[in-house]
């Protein structure tokens, strides 16, 4: 047919994943559209098949930044160069540059925090938006693992580019958090594409140990004799950082870690040296792996707890895109739950700084017709980016006549006691899951309403999956060796001479 | 011993207690303040300003501390330091990075190592038939510059990679004294990713400290070949296209400078820029360092000049209190100028 045709022309492949096919006809019959498609199963196709066909532009919201810069990248490999991200990495004048020529751009990726930047929002008012697409769609609801107050607005926006035909893409939403979605938006008819989230060649497996001695020691002998390669996921920086010291100069593998500390040059680099399988393992923390594809990653190793079902699935979603079998490990120690715990406390204001804010310091808010929180006040008040982030989403554009700083406070305060309670209701979802005995497979698939139609096999550790069918057998898939003694000279030619065209 | 330990060694030496040590850190750091800028030309240390600008303040306390343990430097006083005779003994048999500029070259280091690297994956791709990669720097501005590459590059595709090989390999024989691993093994070629700094310095057994200088020396090297001896060549002079402007000034120096050549007092300039006097001050005293004939008379008596001067070298101090203190009609704006002016000569 017509769109295999185009698929094939324009992206080279064959044939269409799950639910891509169902999500661009619907787009292209001109439905709003909920899909929520399981990760790894190329989403972005499903607005950019679309853009070739509808006259106009395909405007894609975006929470992350990185992400968004990935995606552009990807878009512009496949030869598609009429996509540009607007976004606070553009200096000035690039951002002069883009406004010029905004009308010859067919996809135009950007942030919610853009969007409520009234110039910006003019000049994108004046394009035919043809498709609006809400990423990360589940953003936007309350009950999301990640919730963004920014993306609640978008319901707002798309009224302003005049209800145009919008896609909602998500990998991970419980029906609530789809309910939600719909709503915010405000679309009155949609079509839903739902594909089941099982991912049925992943394996679960859950072990609980001692204490972290057991887990590094676990790590090590789990590593030392699985099929490669894999990533090991940490909510630490520093044990990440330590784990892959350890299993690289133990010689178990090369590996490296992968964090948000790290600069971007060196980000890239093993990204990269992972992808092109230089690296067996990547030692990481949840920064590490959006936008990321690679194939054939064989395990997912858990050294700490997730702080829910989502990110959890989201994270071994990266296992096994080829569909060989892959592993998903969960190591646990009894406690465990106490770090997420912390760092779902840390990531809200708490009730201390919120009083004080209010409280000592009212006449530091700067009025300038509306209300804008003085940034000194962050570091005065010992606020994290993302804690001030919310605070300044609550007070900011107030205008100054009628704020009630009393109803913001209060109204802060609940805010932020829901979040916590929503996270801790989570965390305590998560260590449910890992401490059952019955299937794993059946429970995640419960959480998201569905049913396990199919048995899968193998399964997880309950339904007595063997670790022994994971791992690599001897001669094969040994680690990469360590970059041998090459001199130089013998790089240099290697990575610029191609040896087949000298003739 | 390790390099840095003897850059410190010798900046220690030159600056001869009359700085803290934290001088030093600003000086390897590239600070643009004026006083870092001066202190590079009084003490004689242009070669090192600004050729290490990742070492962090906890690395460096660091290291320094690893020296005091050694005993090859003593503390005379806050945060000032001086050598011992152990450490003069190390420093005179320690060896210097050959070919590190700081002044000439830190403020195109990063650009010069940014299209270094993305011209050979380019051309290491097109060598391999590979179109589909993501290029390894994000730089727009050095995207810009390699499509200008491509589009003027006179050579015949096919022997793109083999003219930038033979002309890499002819431009380190010359320099015996580096090593070219440093900044190979971080390059990216078709299906092969180069190495972080810290893969690379385990690979070449280096601490990072040292790597990082050693790999600024090598580009620096690079840089100065390029510059006098690359003229026979056809696609390593793209790399320095446009980046050897002579850029001593910093920007708001210039906007100063242009005011002043206009005839606007300092006092004017501070207003009309909405900066400090002080800053203003700044400002002449590194148009003074750097301007071969900037005239400083207008600021400063000529019979003070002579003053300053004097007292300067007669108590073999570069230290602004002390003089200050012998002449105390004079401002230490004016010492400072003098200094400037006549200091490094």
């Amino acid at each position: 047919m017509e769109l295999e045709k185009l698929l094939k022309e324009h992206f080279g492949y064959q044939r269409f994943k799950t639910g891509q096919k169902e999500v661009i006809t619907s787009i292209l019959s001109g439905q709003h559209t909920l899909a929520m498609l399981p990760t790894g199963t190329g989403k972005s196709l499903c607005y950019q098949l679309p853009g070739l066909l509808l006259n106009g532009q395909i405007l894609i919201v975006s929470p992350l930044l990185s992400l968004m810069q990935d995606q552009v990248e990807q878009f512009k490999r496949f030869g598609e160069k009429r996509v540009i991200a607007l976004n606070s990495f553009l200096s000035g004048q690039e951002r002069q540059d883009a406004f010029n020529h905004l009308n010859e751009y067919k996809f135009i990726f950007t942030s919610p925090e853009m969007l409520k930047i009234p110039s910006i929002l003019r000049k994108l008012q004046e394009l035919t938006i043809a498709l609006f697409v809400v990423d990360e769609a589940h953003c936007i609801s309350q009950w999301g693992f990640d919730f963004r107050p920014d993306y609640s607005k978008l319901g707002e926006i798309r009224k302003k580019f005049g209800n145009p035909l919008t896609l909602a893409l998500t990998a991970t939403a419980t029906t609530k958090v789809r309910e939600d979605i719909i709503g915010s938006l405000d679309l009155e008819e949609v079509v839903k594409i739902e594909s089941t989230i099982d991912r049925p060649n992943i394996g679960f497996y859950v072990k609980e140990l001692d204490d972290f001695r057991d887990k590094q020691a676990t790590i090590l002998d789990l590593v030392a004799n699985l099929k490669m390669p894999g990533i090991i996921y940490f909510s630490s920086k520093k044990v990440a950082e330590h784990m892959a010291l350890v299993l690289t100069e133990k010689g178990i593998c090369q590996a490296m870690a992968y964090h948000g500390g790290l600069d971007q040059n060196t980000r890239i680099l093993i990204q990269q040296q992972f992808i092109y399988g230089q690296l067996d393992v990547i030692c990481a923390t949840s920064a590490f792996g959006m936008g990321i594809n690679k194939e054939n990653v064989r395990f997912i190793i858990h050294y700490h707890m997730p702080m829910q079902i989502e990110s959890y699935l989201q994270e071994i979603g990266r296992a096994g895109r080829d569909g060989e079998p892959s592993i998903a490990i969960l190591l646990y120690t009894r406690g465990d739950e106490q770090l997420p715990l912390q760092l779902a406390e840390s990531e809200l204001p708490s009730e201390l700084q919120i009083d004080w804010l209010f409280k000592s310091n009212e006449e530091k808010i700067l009025k300038d017709g509306k209300v804008t929180l003085n940034r000194e006040l962050m570091n005065l008040g010992g606020f994290s980016e993302i804690q001030w982030r919310i605070v300044e989403d609550f007070v900011n554009n107030s205008s100054v006549e009628t704020i009630n700083y009393e109803q913001i406070q209060i109204t802060i305060k609940e805010f932020v006691k829901e979040r916590l309670a929503t996270k801790k209701n989570n965390i305590f979802r998560m260590k449910t899951w890992i401490e059952s005995n019955t299937c794993r497979r059946e429970q995640i698939l419960r959480y998201f309403d569905e049913t396990l139609h199919e048995v899968v096999n193998p399964c997880c550790d309950i339904c007595g999956i063997q670790l022994n069918d994971y791992q690599r057998i001897h001669s094969s898939n040994i680690p990469s060796e360590k970059v041998t003694e090459q001199t130089w000279k013998d790089y240099l030619a290697k990575i610029l001479i191609n040896s087949e065209l000298r003739e | 011993m390790q390099q840095i330990e003897s850059i410190i060694l010798y900046c220690s030496n030159q600056i001869n207690r009359e700085r803290t040590i934290y001088s030093i850190y600003h000086l390897l750091n590239g600070k643009k303040s004026s006083q870092t800028i001066q202190d590079a030309h009084l003490f004689s240390l242009k070669k090192f300003f600004g050729i290490y600008d990742q070492l962090s303040r906890e690395d460096f306390e660091e290291i320094i501390q690893g020296m005091l343990n050694k005993s090859w430097m003593k503390i005379i006083g806050n945060h000032r330091y001086c050598l011992t005779s152990h450490g003069m003994t190390l420093l005179e048999a320690g060896q210097l990075p050959e070919y590190i500029n700081g002044w000439n070259y830190n403020h195109v280091t990063n650009l010069f190592w940014e299209r270094l690297s993305l011209l050979i994956q380019v051309v290491s791709n097109i060598m391999f038939g590979e179109t589909k990669y993501i290029p390894i720097q994000k730089n727009q501005e050095v995207h810009k510059w390699i499509k200008f590459f491509l589009k003027n590059v006179n050579i015949p595709k096919i022997e793109i990679g083999s003219t930038a090989y033979s002309e890499l390999l002819e431009c380190f024989k010359a320099g015996s004294s580096v090593d070219p691993s440093l900044v190979v093994f971080r390059l990216t070629g078709f299906h092969q990713i180069g190495l972080t700094p810290h893969q690379a310095a385990r690979q070449l057994n280096l601490n990072i400290h040292d790597y990082q200088i050693g790999f600024t020396n090598t580009l620096h090297y690079l840089l100065s070949y390029i510059k006098e001896d690359g003229k026979q060549y056809k696609i390593l002079p793209y790399l320095i296209y446009d980046l050897m402007q002579n850029d001593e000034l910093t920007l708001t120096t210039r906007k100063t400078q242009r005011l002043l050549n206009q005839g606007y007092t300092l006092d004017m300039i501070a207003n009309i820029r909405k900066l400090k006097l002080s800053t203003i001050e700044d400002h002449l005293v590194e148009l003074a360092l750097n301007m071969e004939g900037f005239s400083i008379d207008s600021y400063v008596d000529k019979e003070l000049q002579k003053e300053i001067l004097e007292i300067s070298q007669r108590i073999a101090t570069k230290q602004l209190k002390l003089i200050r203190e012998k002449i105390m009609n004079a401002t230490y704006f004016q010492i400072r100028l003098v200094l400037a002016k006549y200091g490094d000569r």
